[in-house]
């Protein structure tokens, strides 16, 4: 295996709280205008939160207490699970509301 | 302030901002008349749409399902009928605004504020591409 590059590095040495929020700052910059929730998936550093896996999904729920988002398609993705009842689909805090207490079910949030 | 990048056609003199950010709503959920919903395929859209289509022919779908019907791009004020313009980047749909009751357009940007601004095109050539379509139907009131 070859020699880290420096950005490589960088990122192995921070741990996964200091990387999603790193992702998350530029995500946030780069989709505050969209509204299509596939292309807010697709920007690169939502992709890069998605590919942190389960490691992820503690600090997207605790974003979601923060601030309800479009963190659903991440949710799914790295979950494979969706507890979003019918008539809260849409609903942007009923549907935070719903991945929160799953999360609390979990022991993934206090 | 709304960025010149994004929205190099915006001017101080072409729109005014007219709400607060909200991540509750989008722009799709605003052109519809609904400030409840974030407006997604496949989440809450008023039509089935293809599995992993995110581009502008379900935009479309959507408002022709809400009663809407081409109008040949005419985007000028018409008594007695609404119009929504549609937008298109690549290979998603970017973005909806509604005109209003005097003529000018109403856009919900992403999660952030509702502008109105004097004409469709005054938020496409950046972020949103380009407008691809005006829709219209008859009015409804409200």
């Amino acid at each position: 295996m070859g020699k880290l590059s420096p950005p490589e590095d960088l990122a192995q040495k921070m741990g996964p709280r200091d990387r999603f929020r790193r992702h998350l700052a530029e995500w946030k910059e780069q989709s505050r205008y969209l509204s299509n929730t596939a292309q807010m998936a697709m920007l690169r550093p939502y992709q890069q939160i998605i590919g942190m896996g389960a490691a992820a999904v503690p600090l997207i729920l605790e974003e979601l207490q923060r601030e309800p988002g479009q963190w659903f398609w991440a949710l799914e993705s790295i979950t494979e699970e969706n507890p979003v009842a019918p008539e809260q689909a849409g609903r942007v805090r009923a549907m935070a509301d719903a991945w929160i207490q799953w999360g609390i079910d979990r022991g993934l949030l206090s | 302030m709304i960025p010149p990048e994004p929205f190099p056609r915006l001017t101080a003199e072409n729109h005014r901002t007219t709400s607060p950010p909200s991540p509750e709503y989008n722009c799709v959920a605003w052109a519809a008349g609904d400030t409840e919903h974030w407006w997604q395929p496949g989440v809450f859209w008023p039509v089935e749409t293809p599995p992993h289509d995110y581009g502008i022919g379900v935009l479309e779908m959507a408002f022709r399902a809400l009663g809407y019907e081409d109008c040949e791009s005419d985007e000028s004020l018409e008594p007695g009928f609404e119009k929504v313009a549609l937008y298109g980047s690549g290979a998603y749909y970017t973005h909806a605004a509604r005109q209003t009751a005097d003529g000018e357009w109403s856009s919900k940007l992403g999660k952030e504020e509702d502008i109105l601004h004097h004409r469709p095109d005054d938020v496409a050539g950046g972020l949103y591409g380009e407008v691809i379509q005006i829709l219209k139907r008859p009015a409804r009131g409200g």
